[in-house]
């Protein structure tokens, strides 16, 4: 008998994704929330590294955590009215919660359930996997637009694209383009128009009034 | 490691074993280089500004001072203000000092010396090292007062936007050595120091001293420390923590500092191998003129060796992030976000298009090729 | 931000925050001392800065009433406390206007020495604290441990680091002690390359030039309608300097002395720093020129020291007595100007005969150089308000009294 990590540590993620889920919804406070949703993902990013997928799992913290979620706390916390909102939920809210909430539960625990890949039937994986396999280079390459992962020697080279090998390329290429767009359009949105320069000593310059200000280079 | 315990103990023990061992490790060289990085910056201070810096605890030199302070933090007492939220004010400084800390976990401090080789290591390092924003988020909000909390959000402002240069500029090592992997980055640059990676092209050089920058900027150090320095005026985020708390906080910024400080050891300056590859000529690493590889117990002494040689040169990158704090004045928020935007972005892209270009161009590098191919 | 005529596109588009109230003090960092500033801010722009005073008040014009001439004088030493020596020479001056009595020769160059000594210290401090304000921790170490080589000095003199009461009416209280000249001339030749290493850390560094550089600017008439003198003034490039403008009882004191007054006139200093121009990005009247002033004060007072030390040798007969403490003085009333080293600081009294003045007033140069904070702060961002403060260099001691 011993200890297998891999399971203790699934369950630990998993509890602790599942539990500060659960106090994200339950919470009264806010600021709570965000600060239960940010260990909630954070126990995601672990259960994806305990799958071997360290890529998605850094993506996972880099982006989620510390991007989107900083980005929710500053806005919850600037929005709190009052150093501490009290988010009451009402009983009535509870129950059409309960409802939604239970029936997609129950969705996707069927579904999980059904999945045969997904079964535990006979080759469980309970020898952790003791050597990382590199995740970083396929997905580099796939999103170039070479599946070096799907490499099917049958296939010959000429027909390359009908064998699943077709890459990634152009979704990425979009998803750059999006994010230019989306960055010029909130550094237009961001623009503040200040006056550029102050003012240098006029013989009758007039005093400044509050509705200017000086220069924010 | 968990192999070699695995010889005498079950497997789920020797997992174990390993796991502790590496993290004790970990944790006591990452904590004793923030208490000496204590006393290193009150003598550094000291030394500036023309005078000595502590002398009597511990001797001559002062340099149990470190223990003296942390002792004398401990001992304080407890305050959490009245407005303060309890949960998250105490939870705040232990986010921030997890996440700092959590950088070690990927940082080889020697060829194969590396907690949990991860092939994405760079950006396993820059993901964690991102997160300690948070810790100083939840601190200035739930310590219940205005001020704190502006502090805050400037303090949070500023290392989010620093880190995209930042990652920006850890990018090009990558893109020209060809791999996200630390300890391959490091043994890329075996030998002499031409073999360094900041002696690869111009355009490497230049970025190295723009990381170095935006990494001064990333853990709010002088002179980008507004944040937590305008206490006269608006309450940076640090206020209401005092004692103990107020030390992870600060253990957390000198691990950070000194993480940074070794990611830029490994991705330019060769990590563990120095400027002359002394290891070779002793015979305690594989030579790679004739590939003979030493006996176990010599390539663990060259291994050590090497993490020696790689903590000295992170040590000197955090002495100079000290010389910059006594030496210069601070930057404005807005200017510090202006040369954030306006000059570290734009020269960290064009670094990365420069080395990019030197890279096609010339494959086998101009003068100094990067030793072991890349 | 409620302000009428505001472009309504800027108005949907700017993020609408509501005016703050900051508190700055009384309580600093710095040693401006009791001060409290309320700030009106819009975000990061204030809109209004109210400094709020007296928490140094210490009746010490009230007192003037109850105690003799010379029973003021160490009074004077606590107003302007970085400047001890020019505030007893302010009313030492002033009452022997009223006597109509003239301190020997020998008394005038010491007076010179021991006043011009204490000018730099008073900017030596201004420097300091101004990069303590601005981060800089280390020039603030640099300049006081040369302000600590002026204080033994002084301690040599009259025994006291800080509150002198050496400078009396009708000379000084002792003469130099043996080897003092020297020691003096000591100082001034070590303190050269401190102020070049000061410029190096401080004026030339990029940091600080983009902190003080078109912050707070001041415009020269507003300066004079708000009757700021001292660097405040001449930073905003008015040449008026009161050791060669004041009253003739004062510039006496300064007769035979050669001195350029610092202030940027046809575009240039009077002293020049070869290969280290006045920075593009300063303009005339914010708060670089006016700590340049200081700066190049310091260079000007050691100059003056020098004088001082070569006519002091030669000038024959003693350095005069101190009047009886209990001596009447004339009726009439008697108002002099002299210049510290933070600005005009004026002293009047009214007698009526007696050897308690009927009235003793102080005026002070900081209180009206602090006035002048509000205007300059309007516009500016919250960081730039400790600038344009250290920037006018106040003493509460002496704006309080």
């Amino acid at each position: 008998m011993g200890v297998n990590f891999h399971s203790v540590f699934f369950h630990l993620m998993a509890v602790l994704a599942s539990g500060f889920a659960l106090a994200v919804v339950f919470s009264n406070n806010i600021v709570r929330m965000a600060f239960y949703l940010v260990a909630s993902l954070g126990a995601v990013a672990g259960l994806f590294f305990l799958a071997g997928a360290d890529f998605v799992a850094a993506l996972q913290l880099m982006i989620y955590v510390g991007g989107t979620l900083v980005l929710l706390i500053f806005g919850v916390m600037l929005t709190a009215r009052g150093p501490f909102a009290d988010l009451k939920t009402s009983p009535a809210q509870w129950t059409v919660v309960g409802l939604v909430g239970g029936s997609l539960l129950a969705v996707l625990l069927y579904a999980a359930s059904s999945a045969s890949r997904w079964t535990a039937s006979g080759k469980a994986a309970s020898a952790p996997p003791d050597q990382v396999a590199p995740t970083s280079a396929p997905l580099g390459l796939a999103l170039l637009g070479a599946r070096v992962d799907k490499l099917d020697p049958k296939q010959n080279s000429a027909s390359s694209r009908a064998g699943g090998m077709s890459g990634y390329l152009l979704p990425f290429e979009i998803v750059s383009v999006h994010l230019v767009v989306v960055l010029i359009g909130a550094a237009y949105l961001a623009r503040a128009r200040r006056r550029a320069t102050p003012r240098p000593i006029a013989a009758n310059s007039p005093p400044d009034d509050p509705s200017q200000s000086s220069s924010v280079s | 490691m968990a192999d070699f315990f695995a010889n005498w103990l079950p497997n789920w023990l020797a997992l174990t074993l390993a796991a502790l061992v590496h993290v004790t490790l970990i944790l006591t060289l990452a904590l004793t280089a923030a208490a000496a990085f204590t006393w290193a910056e009150r003598k550094v201070a000291g030394r500036i500004q023309d005078r000595l810096g502590p002398t009597r605890v511990g001797g001559r030199f002062g340099w149990l001072q470190a223990v003296a302070d942390g002792l004398k933090l401990v001992s304080k007492e407890d305050v959490v203000p009245k407005n303060a939220d309890p949960l998250l004010f105490r939870a705040a400084p232990y986010v921030s000092f997890c996440a700092s800390f959590c950088v070690y976990l990927a940082m080889p401090f020697a060829n194969g010396w590396v907690a949990q080789p991860l092939d994405i290591a760079v950006f396993f390092i820059l993901a964690v090292a991102g997160l300690e924003v948070l810790g100083v988020i939840l601190g200035g909000y739930a310590s219940g007062s205005k001020w704190s909390l502006f502090g805050a959000m400037r303090e949070a402002a500023q290392v989010v936007s620093y880190e995209v240069p930042l990652a920006l500029c850890a990018v090009i090592p990558v893109m020209v050595a060809g791999t996200m992997d630390l300890v391959a980055i490091g043994n890329m640059q075996s030998g002499w120091a031409w073999n360094w990676l900041i002696f690869h092209d111009p355009f490497l050089f230049a970025t190295f001293f723009v990381y170095f920058t935006c990494a001064v900027a990333s853990v709010n150090r002088a002179p980008f420390d507004l944040a937590e320095a305008e206490s006269e005026l608006v309450a940076g985020f640090l206020t209401e923590y005092s004692g103990f708390r107020w030390s992870v906080f600060f253990m957390a910024e000198y691990a950070s500092m000194f993480a940074v400080s070794m990611l830029a050891s490994i991705l330019f300056l060769g990590g563990w191998n120095g400027p002359l590859p002394i290891t070779v000529w002793l015979g305690l690493a594989p030579n790679p003129a004739t590939g003979d590889a030493p006996h176990a117990l010599l390539a663990y002494l060259g291994n050590f060796l090497g993490m020696v040689n790689l903590l000295t040169k992170a040590t000197l990158g955090v002495l100079v992030m000290m010389w910059a704090r006594w030496t210069l004045p601070r930057l404005r928020i807005d200017q510090v976000m202006t040369m954030c935007l306006k000059y570290c972005i734009p020269l960290a892209a064009a670094m990365f298009v420069g080395a990019m270009v030197y890279a096609y161009a010339f494959p086998a590098g101009l003068i100094f090729r990067v030793g072991g191919g890349g | 931000m409620a302000v009428e005529g505001v472009d309504p596109e800027l108005a949907e588009f700017d993020v609408r925050t509501d005016e703050i109230l900051v508190n700055m003090g009384p309580q600093h960092p710095s040693t401006h001392g009791v001060l409290r500033v309320v700030l009106r801010t819009d975000g990061e722009i204030v809109l209004d800065a109210t400094p709020h005073i007296g928490y140094l008040h210490r009746c010490a014009e009230k007192i003037g009433e109850n105690v003799s001439a010379r029973q003021w004088i160490p009074y004077t030493d606590r107003m302007d406390y970085l400047a001890g020596m020019n505030m007893n020479l302010g009313w030492a001056l002033c009452v022997e206007k009223l006597l109509k009595l003239e301190a020997p020769e020998k008394a005038r160059h010491l007076r010179v020495i021991i006043v011009e000594l204490n000018r730099i210290a008073s900017h030596l401090v201004a420097a300091g604290t101004y990069g303590l304000d601005l981060g800089s921790f280390t020039p603030f170490m640099y300049a006081f441990r040369e302000r600590e080589k002026i204080y033994d000095l002084f301690e040599l003199v009259c025994g006291a680091r800080l509150t002198y009461s050496y400078i009396t009416i009708g000379g000084a209280m002792a003469d130099f002690p043996a080897g003092w000249l020297q020691r003096c001339e000591r100082f001034l030749t070590e303190f050269e390359p401190v102020i070049d290493e000061l410029h190096a850390v401080l004026t030339d560094n990029a940091i600080f030039i983009r902190r003080t550089a078109g912050i707070g600017v001041l415009p020269p008439e507003v300066a004079i309608d708000y009757g700021c003198t001292g660097p405040v003034l001449r930073g905003s490039g008015v040449d008026w300097d009161l050791r060669r403008d004041g009253d003739p009882w004062y510039t006496r004191m300064y007769d035979g002395y050669e001195f350029h007054v610092i202030a940027q006139t046809g575009g240039r200093y009077p002293i020049e720093r070869p290969g280290h121009p006045v920075p593009a990005a300063a303009v005339l009247g914010d708060c670089w020129h006016r700590y340049y002033v200081r700066m190049l004060e310091c260079v000007e007072s050691m100059r003056l020291i020098r004088q001082g030390i070569e006519k002091y040798s030669r000038a024959p007969g003693g350095i005069g007595e101190p009047i009886k403490l209990t001596q009447k003085l004339p009726k009439g009333e008697v108002y002099l100007e002299t210049e510290a080293p933070k600005g005009q600081m004026g002293f009047m009294i009214v007698s009526d005969g007696a050897a308690i003045p009927w009235r003793a007033r102080a005026r002070s140069s900081s209180f009206c150089n602090l006035s002048v904070l509000s205007e300059l702060c309007r516009g500016c961002l919250i960081a730039d308000v400790p600038a344009v403060l250290g920037s006018l260099d106040i003493v509460l001691g002496e704006i309080d009294r």
